[in-house]
C-alpha cells in the first residue's frame, strides 16, 4: 500500500559547530508524484536528503520517510529498501567493473528488474568489463541512475541527477523520471537547473539557508502566480500593498512590482482602485519565483 | 555481497602482504646459508628461523601489514565520496563493520598462516628441517597477535579520513604501544604482543632450542581476543554516531 506521504519532518534541524546546515524544517512530500527540492548551494538540500537517509543524524526534530522514523535505525533500514538513492557526487566503487557494481547492487534489492537493467544498460551504452574508476563522469551518473532505475521503489531520492549529464542524457532521464512517477513511484530530487524541474516536477520545495522557503504546486502557480507592475503619478506607500497573497515586493519611485500568489484578480481590482497610471498582469516562470525568494532571504 | 566489497577493498593490499611476505619465507630458507644473521656462536636451523622470522625482519613487516590491513571503512569512503552510496543500502552501520573485520581477520589469518606452511614444507628441500609442530604454533600466536595489530588499524580508522592519516596514526599508536610495555609499571598489566609472537622471555619459549614449548599462554591470548572484540565493538559504536 503506498504512503499518501512519503516524507515528513517536523522541526528537523542539523547544526555543523556554529553553522546551521537545516533550520526547523517541517517537510511534507506526497506520494506517487514528482517534487524537485530546489535550493542555493549549501541551502541544506544535500544534509536533508542525508537525514532522510540516515547518513546523519539530525540534531533536533524528527521526521519520517515511507513512514519510518528517520532517527531509528533499524526502521530507516527498512524504509531503504523501498527507496532508490543516487547521490550528489555519484562516486561509486571505482575498482569494480559495471557488470561487477550491478551485480553488487542488485543482491540487496527484491524489485530489482533485470529487463530494465538490460535495456538502460544498452540506451545508456555502459561497458559492462569497464572498471568503474575508468568511466566518464557522465558514464559514472548514467551508472548510478541506471542503479535506481533497474528497480520499483516507493521512492526515488535524486541528489542533482542532471549533473554532467549531455542534453540527450538529460532528455531521457526526465522521460525516466515522468515514467517512473506513472508506474507510482514518488520521486523526490534536488536540483540546480530550474528549468528541468519546471518541466517535470508537480510539487516544488525551496529551501535557503536551511529553511523551507516555499512549497508550492506548480500547477497552481501557473494558474495563481502573477507578476503584477503598476504605475503610479507619485511615490505610493508600500504600506497600500500590503494585501493577502502579495509576496515579493518591490518599490522603485513611482512603479511598484509584486506578485501575486492567489486572487490575482481581485489583486489588479484593488491596485486599479489606487488610481494608477498604468498596470501590467504577466504569468511567473519557476524561476523568476526561485530568484524572489531566495533574493528575500539574503 | 558484502564480503565481496569488502574483499575487493583489501584485496591488493591483501595480496601485496602475502607475496611478500611468501617471497621473504623462501628467500629466507632457500638462502640461509648466505643470509645467517652475524652471532657469535655456530647458529642451528632453527635459531636462524628464529631469529628472521619470529623474532626478526619478517614479524616487524608482519606486524605493519596487519596494522595496515586494519586500515579503511566507512570515514575512507567519505572521503572517496562512496559513503553515501554505501550508507542507501539496506544494511546496517554494524552489519557493513563486522563484515569489513570478519574479511580483515581471516586475511590477517592466512598472512600469519604463511610462515607455517612455508617453512617446514620448503627447509626440506634444502637440506633442513623445521618441525611443522613449531610453525603452527608460532603462526597461532601471530593470528591472534595480528588480530589485535589490525583492531589498532581498524579502531584508527574511525577517527581519521584519510588515505594516509589513519596509517600513520595506526602505526604511531603501535610505536607508542611498543613503548609503553617495556616499562616496568605497565609491564606487569599489559601483554607486550611483540614479545608473545616471538616468545621473547616467555616462559612458553626455550632460548637454547629456539623451540616454543609447554603450554601457549591461553589466558593471554583470551585476553588479547577480548581486546580485539573490544575494539570492535567499540568501532561499531563510534561509527553509529558518525554523520556521513
Amino acid at each position: 500500500m503506498p504512503h499518501s506521504l512519503v516524507i515528513e519532518t517536523h522541526e528537523l534541524s542539523k547544526r555543523y559547530g556554529s553553522f546551521e546546515a537545516v533550520r526547523s524544517l517541517n517537510l511534507r512530500v506526497s506520494g506517487q508524484r514528482i517534487t524537485g527540492f530546489l535550493g542555493r548551494n549549501g541551502a541544506g538540500k544535500s544534509t536533508t536528503i542525508k537525514m532522510l537517509l540516515g547518513m546523519t543524524h539530525p540534531t533536533s526534530g524528527t521526521g519520517t520517510i515511507l513512514g519510518q522514523p528517520i532517527d531509528d535505525n533499524k526502521a530507516n533500514r527498512e524504509a531503504r529498501r523501498q527507496i532508490a538513492y543516487v547521490g550528489e557526487d555519484k562516486q561509486l566503487y571505482g575498482y569494480m567493473t559495471v557488470e561487477q557494481l550491478v551485480r553488487f547492487t542488485k543482491s540487496f534489492y527484491a524489485d530489482w528488474l533485470p529487463d530494465i537493467e538490460k535495456r538502460l544498460l544498452k540506451q545508456y551504452q555502459l561497458p559492462l568489463d569497464r572498471k568503474v574508476k575508468a568511466l566518464s563522469k557522465g558514464m559514472r551518473t548514467k551508472l548510478a541512475l541506471l542503479l535506481a532505475f533497474a528497480r520499483r521503489p516507493e521512492l526515488l531520492i535524486l541528489d542533482e541527477p542532471s549533473e554532467g549529464l549531455d542534453p540527450v542524457s538529460m532528455e531521457e532521464l526526465l522521460q525516466t523520471l515522468v515514467s517512473a512517477a506513472a508506474d507510482g513511484t514518488a520521486v523526490f530530487f534536488s536540483s540546480h537547473q530550474i528549468a528541468e524541474v519546471e518541466r517535470v516536477a508537480e510539487q516544488v520545495c525551496m529551501l535557503d539557508h536551511g529553511n523551507l522557503v516555499a512549497d508550492l504546486s506548480l500547477d497552481h502557480m501557473r494558474q495563481e502566480y502573477r507578476r503584477i507592475t503598476a504605475g503610479f503619478r507619485s511615490e505610493p506607500s508600500p504600506e497600500r500593498f500590503h494585501i493577502p497573497g502579495v509576496q515579493h515586493m518591490h518599490a522603485r519611485g513611482r512603479q511598484v512590482t509584486f506578485v501575486a500568489t492567489q486572487n490575482a484578480e481581485t489583486v489588479v481590482a484593488l491596485v486599479r482602485s489606487m488610481e494608477p497610471v498604468s498596470v501590467e498582469v504577466t504569468p511567473i516562470s519557476l524561476r523568476e519565483v526561485f530568484l524572489e525568494t531566495v533574493k528575500e532571504g539574503t | 555481497m558484502l564480503w565481496y566489497k569488502a574483499w575487493r577493498e583489501s584485496q591488493a593490499r591483501f595480496l601485496l602482504s602475502a607475496g611478500t611476505i611468501a617471497g621473504l619465507c623462501v628467500a629466507f630458507v632457500v638462502f640461509h646459508r648466505e643470509g645467517a644473521p652475524v652471532a657469535d656462536h655456530a647458529q642451528t636451523y632453527a635459531e636462524y628461523i628464529w631469529r628472521i622470522v619470529y623474532k626478526g625482519y619478517l614479524r616487524e613487516l608482519f606486524v605493519l601489514l596487519a596494522l595496515l590491513l586494519g586500515v579503511g571503512g566507512l570515514l575512507r569512503e567519505r572521503d572517496y565520496g562512496t559513503a553515501p552510496f554505501t550508507l542507501a543500502l539496506p544494511v546496517s552501520r554494524w552489519h557493513l563493520l563486522a563484515v569489513r573485520a570478519a574479511v580483515g581477520i581471516v586475511e590477517v589469518t592466512i598472512l600469519s598462516l604463511l610462515p607455517a606452511v612455508i617453512l617446514p614444507a620448503l627447509s626440506p628441500l634444502m637440506g633442513e628441517v623445521y618441525p611443522w609442530s613449531q610453525a603452527w604454533q608460532f603462526g597461532l600466536l601471530w593470528s591472534i597477535g595480528g588480530a589485535f595489530l589490525f583492531s589498532m588499524g581498524f579502531l584508527a580508522s574511525i577517527f581519521f579520513a584519510g588515505e594516509y592519516t589513519a596509517a600513520v596514526v595506526a602505526v604511531l599508536a603501535m610505536l607508542s604501544y611498543s613503548v609503553a610495555v617495556e616499562l616496568p609499571v605497565v609491564e606487569r598489566y599489559v601483554p607486550d604482543v611483540h614479545d608473545l609472537m616471538s616468545g621473547v622471555g616467555m616462559p612458553y619459549f626455550r632460548l637454547d632450542t629456539y623451540h616454543l614449548v609447554g603450554p601457549l599462554p591461553w589466558t593471554t591470548l583470551g585476553g588479547l581476543l577480548l581486546l580485539v572484540g573490544s575494539s570492535f565493538a567499540l568501532a561499531g559504536r563510534l561509527t553509529q554516531r558518525q554523520d556521513f
